[in-house]
């Protein structure tokens, strides 16, 4: 009787956490991957690595890694961000995403082979990356906030936005240059680009407004105002690498 | 005697800007979207001021060209809102609500563009497919019925169009395998009259445009979802037809799979097809001929045509003889990488490998189209035919898909990453599609157009501006941001000598007029 009590108090549990019928299922994926390109890819990309939203990729989500969570992530979205619930898609479906995304993350990357300690130093020293971009409320705010990157995005991504930062373009942070009367050019990074204003933040963090009519001249150009890091030794972009990937969000505010 | 000069005053107004209503969705059947109310002109446009703002407190995109009649206006909202307004101060007066099927699925939100009216009785279609009747002073509902079943994946959001006594409708759904229709049915009874199929079954002339002994057909698409016109000398109905099902695979239905990305002129009695033309044989590319169909006459060859234009979503202008459907003009207004040009016939001439492929394939215009279902508008006074545009191209991606009823059966995507799509503003002369201007706009547009007396045209964008365009040069006259996107339409009307400029912008209505 013992025993049995104690099987029951396991198997209970275990036989209410949802399972995904479709785990695995080659045919179910393939179901999924279309559904995931209608609906998901405007924010996570086609490819699923993110752009708008994080990369899902990756085997680590910002709401929980079980396939319960990405379940309840679909069918619920998560409030306060722009991730819209997916009721209307019904449980199978649902199933199904989760099963396709599961299916992206069996390509696991091999983890970088710096060091973080060494990688935080050369973010806020030598890189002067922490002029512009912000991690945990310390940094610059004209680029994007890296708080959490490691969670949003692939080693190999960020190895390509450091060396080359016009690859992928991380959306809204496009360069704008202006031309005022006075012939002065000034460049920043967007914040509006309207058809009758612009406002942008150039890298001392002013923020610039202007009214089209004001201006000689009013440009947008699909580029980074991010340099690339092509000076680093392998060894300094391995560790710069590790630090990104560490930062998961878990940073003192 | 300084109240008989104010009053003389006043008359002198209101001779010149007698009250005006708007009483379809298009302004006239022949869908111009033109006020003939020139009040608001060069001379004052930058006195427009705000005149109210009525915030509908409803989520979603808001979509409706209002309709104004005697001292009211009428709007439609999402998620099965509308409400009447008090024409003086934007007050409600009534509120209609009804709550959305929790099961709906629906691909591009729970929308509706606008009411239909006729005498006292408003009409507008619920998104699960319903079509209901209300009394204009109470709100009350007449009469509802079902067009179709929203189980199967029918939905409704367009602007009913009133043809003598009957209410024409037009239904969405092609994303989840359905088979397109456009209805009428009885105006004071709600009983329906007649349906046309816009995609020809077996037997059916057009239905050896479909794999044959396959259920393609039933799932072959071409939804209605844009409000058609109606030329009541020729007694005929145009109506645009949207994409085949699945959007993007078109190797489950070979054919050129009539009558979708069609224009089709039907009967107004008896809702018989008399003539249709296809823009986008096989279309792969989800190019909808769901754009407004616009009634006006041009000159070609010499001689005086009643024709019909059509921006096209595959990029190309058209203008057809509306008596017969045989091709006038056919012009290209935004970059097309997918047909060399349009034969004489009307039939595109193809360029090969711009089908959508499993790992994805550049083409142009976007999935969106160049011009999308956004009103455009045609001045008399400059002799000019206004849309918008989406100028850029898409990634297409095709995938099969196995159809399950009432799910999402689009063979696949389109996706911009990477391309940076912008949009315009084109004004064309409508005899022959020669772009006559372009305003161009930082990104794709999001709203619909309305051309004015006064010599604007008045228009809104996805960054929430609202602003007039001079109607013959396309500068930039006024703007105002409004704080939401503006996708609807701007409608006009004029009460006791001032005239009204109305749109919607995120989830309310804004109406301006001169201090």
């Amino acid at each position: 009787m013992r025993l049995f009590c104690w099987l029951l108090g396991f198997l209970l549990p275990a036989a209410l956490v949802a399972q995904n019928p479709f785990a695995g299922n080659a045919k179910e994926i393939d179901v999924g991957r279309g559904l995931f390109r209608i609906a998901c890819t405007p924010c996570h990309g086609i490819r699923a690595q993110g752009g708008r939203g994080p990369d899902l990729t990756l085997g680590i989500y910002n709401n929980g890694n079980k396939d319960e969570d990405l379940f309840r992530v679909i069918q619920n979205g998560v409030p306060g961000t722009e991730m819209p619930g997916y009721t209307r898609f019904g449980d199978d479906n649902s199933w199904r995403l989760v099963a396709y995304i599961r299916s992206l993350t069996l390509r696991q990357e091999k983890p970088s082979q710096g060091s973080a300690a060494a990688g935080e130093t050369l973010f806020w020293g030598k890189g002067a990356c922490g002029q512009c971009h912000k991690v945990g409320g310390r940094g610059g705010p004209m680029g994007p906030d890296l708080t959490r990157v490691g969670r949003k995005r692939s080693l190999a991504y960020l190895r390509q936005s450091v060396v080359d930062p016009n690859a992928d373009l991380t959306p809204g942070f496009f360069k704008i240059t202006v031309v005022t009367k006075e012939r002065r050019t000034i460049s920043g990074v967007q914040r509006n680009f309207d058809n009758f204003s612009t406002q942008f933040m150039t890298v001392d963090g002013k923020l610039h407004s202007f009214q089209r009519e004001e201006l000689n001249s009013c440009e947008r150009e699909f580029t980074s105002l991010m340099p690339p890091y092509r000076n680093l030794s392998e060894a300094e972009l391995n560790d710069l690498l590790a630090y990104l990937v560490s930062l998961r969000g878990e940073v003192a505010q | 005697m300084k109240h008989l000069s104010v009053y003389l005053w006043a008359c002198l107004a209101w001779s010149q800007t007698p009250d005006t209503d708007w009483l379809h969705y298009g302004r006239n059947l022949s869908g111009w979207r033109y006020s003939e109310l020139s009040q608001i002109n060069s001379s004052n446009v930058n006195e427009l001021t705000l005149e109210w703002v009525f915030q509908t407190n409803v989520p979603g995109k808001l979509e409706t060209t209002p309709l104004v009649k005697d001292n009211v206006m009428y709007i439609t909202a999402a998620e099965n809102n509308a409400f009447a307004l008090d024409l003086a101060t934007g007050k409600q007066i009534w509120k209609y609500a009804k709550e959305v099927p929790r099961d709906l699925q629906a691909c591009c939100g729970l929308v509706n563009r606008g009411f239909a009216m006729l005498g006292d009785t408003l009409f507008k279609v619920n998104v699960e497919a319903t079509l209901v009747a209300l009394d204009s002073k109470t709100g009350n509902v007449l009469w509802e019925t079902v067009i179709d079943d929203y189980r199967k994946g029918y939905s409704a959001t367009v602007a009913p169009l009133v043809v003598k006594d009957k209410v024409v409708v037009g239904i969405a759904g092609a994303e989840f395998g359905t088979r397109g229709f456009i209805d009428a049915y009885d105006a004071r009874t709600g009983k329906r009259a007649w349906r046309f199929w816009t995609v020809a079954g077996p037997g059916e002339f057009g239905g050896e445009s479909w794999p044959r002994d396959t259920q393609a057909f039933q799932r072959g698409g071409g939804s209605t979802w844009v409000t058609g016109t109606y030329d009541p000398e020729l007694n005929l109905i145009y109506w645009g037809t949207g994409n085949p099902g699945p959007d993007m695979n078109g190797d489950v239905r070979p054919g050129d799979n009539l009558f979708t990305c069609s224009l089709v002129a039907l009967d107004g009695d008896t809702g018989k097809r008399k003539w249709h033309f296809q823009y986008t044989p096989h279309d792969v590319h989800d190019w909808d001929a769901t754009e407004d169909p616009v009634l006006l006459d041009v000159v070609h060859e010499g001689r005086k045509v009643k024709a019909v234009a059509m921006a096209n979503r595959n990029g190309f202008y058209y203008a057809l003889d509306r008596t017969n459907g045989r091709l006038l003009a056919a012009k290209a207004y935004t970059k097309v990488s997918w047909a060399k040009d349009i034969d004489k016939n009307g039939r595109p001439i193809l360029i090969p490998g711009q089908d959508p492929t499993p790992d994805g394939n550049v083409a142009c215009p976007g999935g969106g189209g160049g011009h999308n279902w956004q009103p455009t508008a045609y001045s008399p006074q400059t002799g000019l035919y206004y849309f918008t545009s989406s100028d850029g191209c898409h990634t297409y991606y095709m995938t099969n898909q196995e159809y399950v009823e009432g799910q999402w059966y689009q063979g696949s995507t389109f996706n911009g990453e990477g391309l940076y799509p912008k949009g315009s503003i084109v004004a064309v002369d409508p005899a022959t599609g020669d772009t006559r201007w372009r305003w161009e706009m930082v990104s794709p547009p999001s709203g619909g157009l309305m051309a004015t007396a006064g010599g604007f045209v008045f228009g809104g964008d996805p960054q929430g501006y609202f602003f007039a365009l001079d109607a013959k040069t396309g500068k930039p006259v006024w703007h105002k941001q409004l704080g939401g996107t503006v996708i609807a339409g701007p409608m006009s009307y004029s009460r006791n000598g001032r005239q009204f400029v109305t749109v919607a912008a995120g989830q309310s209505v804004f109406t301006f007029a001169l201090k």
